[in-house]
């Protein structure tokens, strides 16, 4: 049955995600969200039409003159069509991920770059494989088996988390697919899955995770694992 | 007349919309109000119409160029995005819905998604994220249903489910065939095997079941 997402983006969050103005690895794990959340949706659709409102009333004087009429000549001409069909390449695509003995289906949003993951890395109950992002933002992808810890760690910078799949708890709550996990540095947090399946997550790192505790520390090479 | 799209429609015509679930209660029906821009990608999408697109430039290209030059801060990449977004909307005008919202929402979602990989190439970040990953239907690639009713169904399934989990075996079976897999009663009589009057007198006691369960139990 239905799952109905609790954990949402904050409407700034989507505002700027629907401008485009949002980083692009963030706006990715916005965009898995709404391929989750109807209501969330309906929202992106409503801050569209209003900004396409806007975009209609601006004031400009209607175009005129030889450089628009340049403009218009070339969109209108033949060839603008071959241009534009010539530059599409095929594209491969991935609707499912595939870890050890594990198939879980992907929203469609990631479904282009989970075809182009690097190699899953393995420590203990956890997997992590990165997906291609720029320089500032690390995005991967993380399976945390069943009855597994994430050790306890901190982050310097923002850690977003999307369950893809499976569900997980932390001290703030439980999370199912679909629900966003937003991280301060402020927090610290233990994220556990108690249950039997497999928890898969969508991940962004905003700066290298710091470990907190005990012998954990000691592993502190691990924060490159994660980053 | 409602102008949805702040603009002055000369010509508006107003049509019902399909909506019909055997589940949810509509509201009174939707209707979609088209006005001038929105007729016109109708008919460019059909007839190619090059004069009737030659209006439609002449109003969005100098508005697409402010807003770009907002975003962008520079006059030579607005005018890239401005061609770029006026070419999609010339090809592309047979994938305009207008019940899906106006002329000027679907052009600006073009342009968003122009912009946004135009940036991305600049920065020759080319295996990387693109707009198509991110906005699905900025140009509506592919046809789904209402959002807001997919929405009414989903809170009514997380409200029923539990109750649904509780039917007798036999009634949750042809329920679940009916509304889940959307077998028809007789594909459900045949599958299982069991007369065609079973199938319909399990799905009404279930049916009954769900809503004593939902609603408390008749006086």
């Amino acid at each position: 049955m239905a799952h109905a997402v609790k954990f949402h983006p904050s409407l700034s969050l989507l505002e700027q995600y629907t401008e485009g103005t949002l980083a692009a690895e963030l706006s990715l794990v916005v965009a898995a969200h709404l391929d989750f959340c109807p209501h969330c949706q309906q929202l992106r659709h409503d801050i569209e039409a209003d900004i396409g409102c806007q975009l209609a009333q601006q004031k400009a004087v209607n175009a005129d003159g030889a450089e628009w009429q340049q403009m218009l000549q070339q969109i209108l001409s033949p060839d603008a069509s071959q241009v534009t069909a010539a530059t599409t390449a095929p594209e491969t695509f991935a609707t499912h991920i595939e870890q050890g003995q594990h198939r879980i289906e992907i929203p469609r949003s990631l479904q282009r770059l989970a075809a182009k993951r690097k190699k899953w890395l393995q420590l203990g109950g956890i997997a992590t494989a990165k997906l291609p992002s720029g320089d500032d933002n690390h995005l991967s992808l993380l399976l945390i088996e069943s009855n597994t810890e994430v050790p306890l760690h901190t982050h310097k910078g923002l850690e977003i988390t999307l369950v893809l799949a499976g569900e997980m708890v932390d001290e703030m709550g439980k999370y199912a697919a679909g629900d966003l996990i937003i991280n301060t540095p402020d927090h610290t947090h233990t994220p556990k899955n108690i249950s039997n399946e497999p928890c898969l997550c969508l991940s962004v790192l905003t700066a290298p995770l710091e470990f907190k505790q005990g012998l954990t520390r000691l592993l502190n090479p691990l924060q490159r694992f994660f980053y | 007349m409602l102008d949805r799209c702040g603009l002055t429609s000369h010509h508006a015509v107003e049509f019902p919309l399909q909506g019909s679930s055997m589940i949810v209660q509509q509201d009174p029906t939707p209707t979609v109000v088209l006005g001038q821009w929105e007729e016109a990608l109708n008919v460019i999408a059909i007839h190619r119409d090059k004069q009737l697109y030659a209006e439609l430039f002449k109003y969005f290209a100098p508005r697409l160029r402010a807003f770009g030059i907002k975003m962008f801060g520079n006059e030579q990449q607005a005018m890239e995005m401005v061609q770029d977004t006026m070419l999609n909307v010339w090809q592309k005008a047979a994938l305009f819905d207008a019940s899906r919202g106006c002329a000027s929402t679907w052009i600006f979602t073009i342009a968003r998604n122009v912009r946004f990989d135009m940036l991305r190439k600049k920065q020759s970040r080319k295996d990387d994220i693109s707009a198509d990953d991110l906005w699905s239907d900025g140009d509506y690639p592919e046809q789904e249903g209402s959002h807001s009713q997919q929405w009414d169904l989903y809170l009514i399934a997380e409200k029923i489910a539990p109750h649904f989990h509780a039917l007798p075996p036999a009634q949750r079976l042809v329920m679940e065939k009916v509304y889940l897999d959307e077998l028809s009663h007789q594909e459900v009589s045949e599958q299982l095997s069991i007369p065609l009057g079973t199938v319909k007198s399990r799905i009404r006691l279930a049916l009954d079941r769900l809503r004593e369960a939902i609603d408390g139990p008749r006086s």
